[in-house]
């Protein structure tokens, strides 16, 4: 990755990168070594005598700090926080606002059979929005203990067990951050953008937005090892575990030097109006050929093909003389 | 006793009192304008002033309370309230009595855990089946579809991290009473600081490093146990056997949050001990039960019994 490189040693013990705040690795638990003074720690409170009045000063419970008895001010202890975090990379919009909408009208006219036939005349674009999504990217060595039952080797049952151990290497996955976009549309544009473009400050058509990350660090963590842990299980059904049917299928993962990096990924997002109603549409950030979205049905052209097959129908029964005697 | 100002450890508020409980060996730090005659623990006035430990170890974590001593003594009332019809008389109509907030030594363990099991997976299948029965007199030959379960061995591994284990290092609270008052939110851990137990008691660990140790590689070993049970697959499973070799283990010592009680029912019986998670406001503790009720229960229970039975035969007459 060529931004965001860590700051902070990683791990000892799995070698994961850490986040300049972790009291422990947050993939095996193991300590990590208390800073030294006058860097990256937040100011931590090593005052027992309250600074302000010179009385000795009590932990109140209520503000997770020492309070002073006599005076009521609070001295800051260090406490694990668990912030909220903001995009560590940008990609730059590769695609300016022209070719969008350009990408848009390309979409709407080209179309399939029931698409409206004006569609591209008629459809007003109604906004126009460049915007940064945000989404986790990591890569990890994966250890997966498996078992899990299949057809092969089975004898009187339809099932027989296995078991197993792999190692699995996940390299600049994508997690979508998103809550303004779907999963499934967050799926589609992952895989056309060009990670060696990552810059360290946004880029792009004036007035674009940055959507920004919503879940704290354990959330993105907690996240990312579902990911890991759903991506193992689908690999070992793709040639690991033998056989062809599966059930019970039991990962159990053990990362080592799991490194996230968040992203800001570009997107248009584009709404237009045909006949009273909205629908939107991407056009990606690097790449105008990929866009994704929904488009109204001609409902005459889908009646029209309907009866036409029941027509059709109709007279092949007539034709073999089923309905005529 | 000399009093002895020279610090070992923990120290930047200060000199610290050293105090010591000669009835159940709890070693506890306190600042001096706490000095206590009441041990926390036990709630015997044996707390006599000791000379610092050499060699104890300075803690590398601690927890904040988060449930207020207000909140704690709550907890506990209702707890009381609701146990059961059979302990002792007074219990559920006790007042809790002193609530100190203690700062508990224990040992967090993480390790690597390689494991190798074994197991007889069941599978299970449906079959065919004749069987003769008796239908009105005659002797009939019928079909059923009934289930078996084929057996299969299973040889395999699981390795992973067992983070989060924690041991208790005091001697004032047994393992077994931690391990209830478990969960503690792991999440909300601060680096150790003299100012975070700054106005509390704490206890330094007593149990030694090799003794946590003992305990805690026991409890990951448990741990990992548990996990294969899950893990297994099929329809069922049986003769589950694992070896776990563990691999870079971490220990390091941790001070928890717990309201220690001590709960007054009656003039003859020592108080009552009742323990609340200063983080969750789990309750712990044991009511004893009361002989007396228990065996006019089980007494009632028989008469009622015998009275049926006596009813039941003498309406079969
Ligand atoms: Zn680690
Ligand atoms: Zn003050
Ligand atoms: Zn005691």
């Amino acid at each position: 990755m060529s931004t965001a490189t860590p700051e902070v040693a990683p791990c000892r013990r799995c070698a994961s990168a850490l986040e300049a705040e972790d009291l422990r690795c947050p993939i095996c638990g193991l300590m990590t070594p208390p800073r030294a003074h006058g860097t990256v720690e937040r100011e931590t409170a090593k005052v027992v005598r309250c600074e302000n009045c010179g009385a000795s000063v009590e932990y109140s419970v209520e503000a997770k700090a020492p309070r002073c008895d006599y005076c009521g001010s609070v001295t800051r202890v260090e406490t694990t926080v668990d912030p909220v975090e903001q995009a560590q990379a940008y990609l730059p919009f590769t695609v300016d606002p022209e070719a969008a909408r350009a990408a848009l009208m390309g979409f709407l006219g080209k179309g399939g059979f029931f698409r409206p036939s004006g569609l591209a005349r008629e459809a007003s674009v109604e906004s126009m929005r460049p915007l940064w999504w945000p989404a986790w990217s990591f890569r990890a060595g994966v250890d997966v203990s498996w078992t899990a039952d299949s057809d092969a080797g089975a004898r009187r049952s339809d099932w027989a067990p296995h078991a197993g151990r792999t190692r699995f290497d996940f390299d600049d996955i994508i997690v979508p951050a998103s809550r303004g976009l779907k999963v499934k549309e967050c799926e589609a544009l992952a895989p056309h953008y060009r990670r060696d473009t990552e810059e360290r400050e946004p880029r792009g058509p004036e007035g674009a937005n940055i959507e920004r990350f919503e879940a704290t660090r354990s959330g993105a963590r907690r996240t990312v090892l579902e990911t890991v842990e759903r991506l193992s299980r689908e690999r070992l059904q793709q040639g690991v575990i033998p056989g062809r049917r599966f059930r019970n299928v039991h990962v159990a993962v053990a990362l080592s030097s799991l490194y996230t990096t968040r992203l800001a990924l570009p997107v248009y997002v584009l709404a237009y109006r045909y006949r009273d109603k909205a629908y939107r549409v991407l056009v990606h950030g690097q790449e105008a050929g990929a866009v994704f979205g929904e488009a109204p049905i001609s409902k005459w052209r889908v009646a029209a093909v309907v009866a036409g097959v029941l027509l059709l129908v109709l007279v092949a029964l007539l034709a073999t003389g089923v309905l005529g005697s | 006793m000399q009093e002895q100002s020279e610090e070992t450890t923990s120290t930047i508020t200060g000199p610290l009192l050293h105090l010591g409980c000669s009835n159940c060996g709890a070693r506890l730090v306190v600042e001096p304008s706490m000095r206590t005659m009441r041990c926390p623990y036990c709630a015997a006035p044996s707390v006599l002033e000791r000379p610092p430990v050499p060699g104890v170890p300075e803690p590398t974590f601690a927890l904040g309370f988060t449930v207020t001593h207000v909140a704690a003594r709550e907890h506990v009332a209702y707890w009381l309230k609701t146990r059961s019809r059979f302990t002792r008389t007074g219990i559920r109509t006790a007042r809790p009595g002193e609530v100190r907030g203690v700062y508990v030594p224990a040992y967090l363990y993480s390790v690597l855990a390689h494991s190798r099991f074994r197991a007889s997976i069941g599978e299970n299948y449906q079959e065919q089946e004749t069987y003769t029965t008796t239908e009105n007199g005659k002797t009939v030959t019928r079909t059923r579809t009934v289930t078996r379960t084929e057996w299969r061995p299973l040889n395999g591994e699981l390795s992973g991290y067992v983070a989060d284990v924690l041991v208790t290092a005091s001697t004032g609270l047994r393992n077994e009473e931690l391990e209830a008052l478990e969960p503690f939110d792991l999440r909300g851990l601060a680096r150790y600081t003299p100012a975070l137990i700054s106005g509390w008691v704490a206890e330094e660990p007593s149990l030694t490093h090799e003794q946590c140790l003992e305990l805690a590689r026991k409890e990951a070993v448990e741990r990992v146990g548990g996990k294969l049970a899950q893990f297994m697959p099929g329809d069922s499973h049986t003769d589950l056997e694992h070896q776990s070799r563990l691999e870079w283990e971490a220990l390091d010592v941790c001070l928890l949050p717990v309201w220690v009680l001590a709960v007054r029912y009656a003039e003859d019986a020592p108080p009552l001990r009742v323990l609340v998670n200063g983080q969750t406001g789990e309750v712990v503790g044991k009511a004893p039960l009361s002989p007396w009720k228990v065996t006019a229960a089980v007494l009632a229970l028989l008469l009622l019994v015998a009275v049926g039975y006596l009813l039941a035969s003498g309406g079969g007459r």
